[in-house]
């Protein structure tokens, strides 16, 4: 799309849309929303920009390395909680069984292991669905199935 | 009299009644369309309609949204399936998009997304 | 790390290296293959190990976060848990070590870190059916494996295996739908998850909502039987294990359709309640579409030309026996049913494997083009021979001990029309297994000039070791039947 308002105000919004969606992933144990529906939002910011501007310039900001490793490395956070709560020595996604800080109800930083988790999983949709759409735009050419 | 007692218990259970309607459709949807992109939509709406019953199980009636305040007590609609669900749209989105991924391939492979040319182009070239 | 979390690290292990093996596809290739083994012998280890301790101290529950049961997630492990434990992870290993080296000329050498990744993740989603005692857990599971295998299927990229791996993938969103609106039914008439709770809200809500759990049982039994190819709703079977790769065939054939049968087997048995069970003819309906998929299947099988179109109509006959043994409602027919599971992974694998075996070194499918084949690859042949005879139920091979049993349970439970049924079929096992070999060893060679290739060591060694493992569970099948009575006495509530 070669439209010169589009871009003009895809570049403003882009950043707006992504402090939304943080504020819909960390506030995951407050309200709703959560890991799946922040990073849908996130991923949403990424796909306007590739929109407006063509892909190459998508592929620049968030290239396929670095998507890979982030997509990866949100799963791998959650069963990473999982597995650090049996080394503290409780049964697999122990929370405040297994020592960590809860807080008050109703702080941001409060519930344990629940924000490090949703974080985790709102890395992991927002990377995946960038990646998705990537893949389905691209065609052929990529060695992803 | 009976009439108005059916009408009545389907006036209570509106939600659910829906849900199964909207099952229908898209079951119809996936069996009878060719096109394999409608296909796909007809599965869409069905597992939306399956979400559609599950969420509606949760409702109490005069709740309000699941979010404590301090100092405040509400009657609270059931927020139980509301988590579920959550996992269910996810598990339908990554279908619908590795269906969508199956479509493209079989576009290249074949030339057409009609059900009835595929299986023809099939029949002819194999046995 | 103690040995009270081996039931969630059975199934979290293989997770979390599927979810590094992108990584390693990418920046180390060299580790692929090493990893996946690992992740799978470490869980097959642990089944073991678990087994053990349920022979000796019964069943136990695994606490998700400490959490009891009303509020958390669990894992029951019980006989038929470890059971299935055991089942997959020793013939998924088996399988995967075949594959590293058939699957070179399959797919693209790319694509080989993809299929390790999918695989530990079929592998896991098994995992936890088999150990979960939570619905919605259950329902997760499932999705997992149902784009698992469907995806095992479309890595490779021909016409036929991109719409077989479509159709599956629609009729399996079918049934995933049929699953959640049962759960959805039983979560409304009881308001819990956890089957436990769930089988006595059920029991004190029988006399009230009859109809609701009749509806939840039906689509419950059409949502498995979709996915686990019962008869009248396996039409996409055929096509897609008989175009997948090897590997992926044996797997699809020897694990997963099982799986779904043995979460049928715990819904039926320890969650529903046993006088409803009763009441209506759901057991009577099973029987009935477990003998025309035997009937059926096998008549199919024989009048096809493709080898793994003819292994793939097999697979939905030999399904037949799990359910046949599921609704025959008697100890040794269930015992045989759960027993038919081990005995047919073992053997179906292993024609497949060696299927696959004989269409890496001469490439040829169609099964009057293999005449000779027995003195130019006697290694494939062989194992081929071993498997045919088990699926026929010749005595000293292990298909005759699950038949044996089946054979005892129809007799007590009076329905002798069954055992019948059983001969009949195993007789039509032999009409279309029996050519094979005979054309194999005692046939000349028409018409194939090249020396075939000579099959690699990690494609032999599996082989083997099936064929070894059935002659040797045919001949001492003690350890393994005592296990299986106790799941089944276990399941029946002694």
């Amino acid at each position: 799309m070669e439209d010169i308002i589009v871009r003009y105000i895809s570049r403003m919004l882009v950043p707006f849309v992504q402090l939304y969606g943080l504020y819909v992933i960390l506030h995951g144990h407050l309200s709703p929303g959560g890991g799946f529906s922040g990073g849908a939002v996130v991923a949403s910011s990424m796909i306007l920009y590739a929109l407006a501007f063509n892909l190459a310039e998508g592929t620049k900001k968030l290239s396929h390395d670095a998507s890979s490793v982030l997509e990866s490395g949100g799963a791998l956070i959650f069963a990473g909680m999982g597995l650090f709560a049996i080394l503290l020595g409780t049964n697999f996604l122990g929370n405040r069984v297994a020592g960590f800080p809860l807080g008050t109800p109703g702080n941001l930083f409060s519930s344990g292991a629940i924000m490090v988790i949703t974080a985790g999983v709102g890395i992991k949709v927002a990377s995946t669905m960038i990646t998705l759409f990537y893949t389905l735009i691209e065609g052929e050419g990529h060695g992803h199935d | 009299m009976a009439m108005i007692e059916m009408l009545l218990r389907l006036h209570q259970n509106s939600f659910y009644f829906f849900a199964i309607i909207l099952f229908v459709i898209g079951f119809h949807t996936m069996l009878t369309h060719n096109n394999l992109i409608k296909k796909i939509i007809g599965m869409n709406i069905m597992d939306t309609s399956i979400f559609l019953f599950f969420v509606a199980i949760g409702y109490v009636r005069g709740g309000r949204a699941p979010i404590l305040e301090p100092g405040v007590s509400h009657t609270y609609i059931n927020p139980l399936p509301s988590a579920l669900i959550l996992t269910g749209i996810v598990v339908a989105v990554s279908v619908t998009a590795y269906a969508l991924s199956l479509i493209i391939k079989l576009y290249q492979h074949y030339g057409t997304i009609d059900a009835e040319e595929i299986m023809r182009i099939r029949g002819g070239e194999s046995l | 790390m103690s040995s009270t979390h081996l039931p969630v690290l059975v199934v979290v292990v293989p997770l979390f290296f599927a979810y590094l093996m992108p990584l390693f596809a990418r920046w180390r290739k060299k580790w692929c293959l090493p990893v996946t083994l690992g992740a799978i012998t470490f869980s097959l280890f642990s089944s073991l190990y678990m087994a053990q301790q349920v022979m000796a101290s019964g069943p136990f529950h695994y606490r998700m976060g400490d959490w009891p049961p009303p509020w958390g997630i669990e894992f029951y492990i019980d006989h038929l848990a470890v059971f299935m434990g055991i089942t997959l992870t020793g013939v998924g290993l088996l399988i995967i070590i075949y594959g590293s080296k058939d699957l070179l000329h399959e797919i693209k050498e790319s694509l080989m870190g993809w299929y390790y990744t999918l695989y530990l993740l079929l592998m896991a989603s098994m995992l936890g059916m088999a150990f979960t005692n939570d619905f919605f857990n259950l329902f997760v599971f499932i999705e997992i494996c149902a784009i698992a295998s469907c995806a095992i299927i479309s890595i490779k990229d021909k016409r036929e295996c991109i719409e077989a791996a479509f159709k599956y993938l629609v009729l399996s969103a079918v049934g995933s739908g049929c699953i959640l609106l049962a759960i959805a039914m039983v979560y409304m008439i009881t308001g819990h998850l956890n089957f436990n709770f769930v089988a006595e809200g059920l029991q004190t809500a029988m006399s009230v909502y009859p109809k609701n759990i009749l509806v939840a049982l039906a689509l419950l039994m059409v949502g498995l039987g979709v996915k686990a190819a019962l008869f009248p709703l396996h039409v996409w079977l055929p096509d897609a294990h008989s175009s997948a790769p090897s590997p992926s065939s044996a797997v699809l054939s020897g694990l997963v359709i099982k799986i779904y049968a043995v979460a049928m087997i715990k819904l039926l048995y320890r969650v529903f309640p046993a006088d409803f069970v009763g009441m209506i003819p759901v057991m009577n309906m099973l029987l009935w579409m477990a003998t025309f998929a035997i009937i059926v299947g096998s008549m199919f099988a024989i009048v096809q030309e493709d080898i793994k179109k003819m292994l793939a109509y097999s697979s939905i006959a030999q399904i037949g026996y799990v359910f046949l043994g599921v609704g025959l409602m008697s100890q040794n027919g269930l015992i045989g049913g759960i027993l038919h599971i081990i005995n047919h992974a073992m053997m179906k694998s292993m024609l497949f494997l060696a299927a696959g075996a004989f269409i890496y070194a001469t490439g040829v499918r169609k099964l009057s083009d293999l005449k000779g084949i027995g003195h130019t690859m006697p290694v494939a042949a062989t194992a081929f021979t071993i498997g045919s005879m088990a699926m026929v139920g010749i005595p000293a091979t292990n298909g005759f001990i699950s038949k044996w049993y089946l054979a005892l349970g129809t007799l007590d439970a009076n329905k002798p029309l069954f055992a019948a049924v059983i001969l009949v079929s195993s007789l039509l096992n032999g009409v279309y297994y029996l050519p094979i070999i005979v054309n194999a060893f005692f046939a000349k060679p028409e018409g194939r000039v090249a020396e075939p290739e000579r099959l690699p060591v990690q494609m032999t060694v599996p082989l083997v070791v099936l064929g070894f493992g059935c002659l040797f569970f045919g001949v001492f099948p003690s350890r393994l039947v005592e296990l299986v009575t106790r799941a089944a006495q276990v399941l029946r509530g002694f």
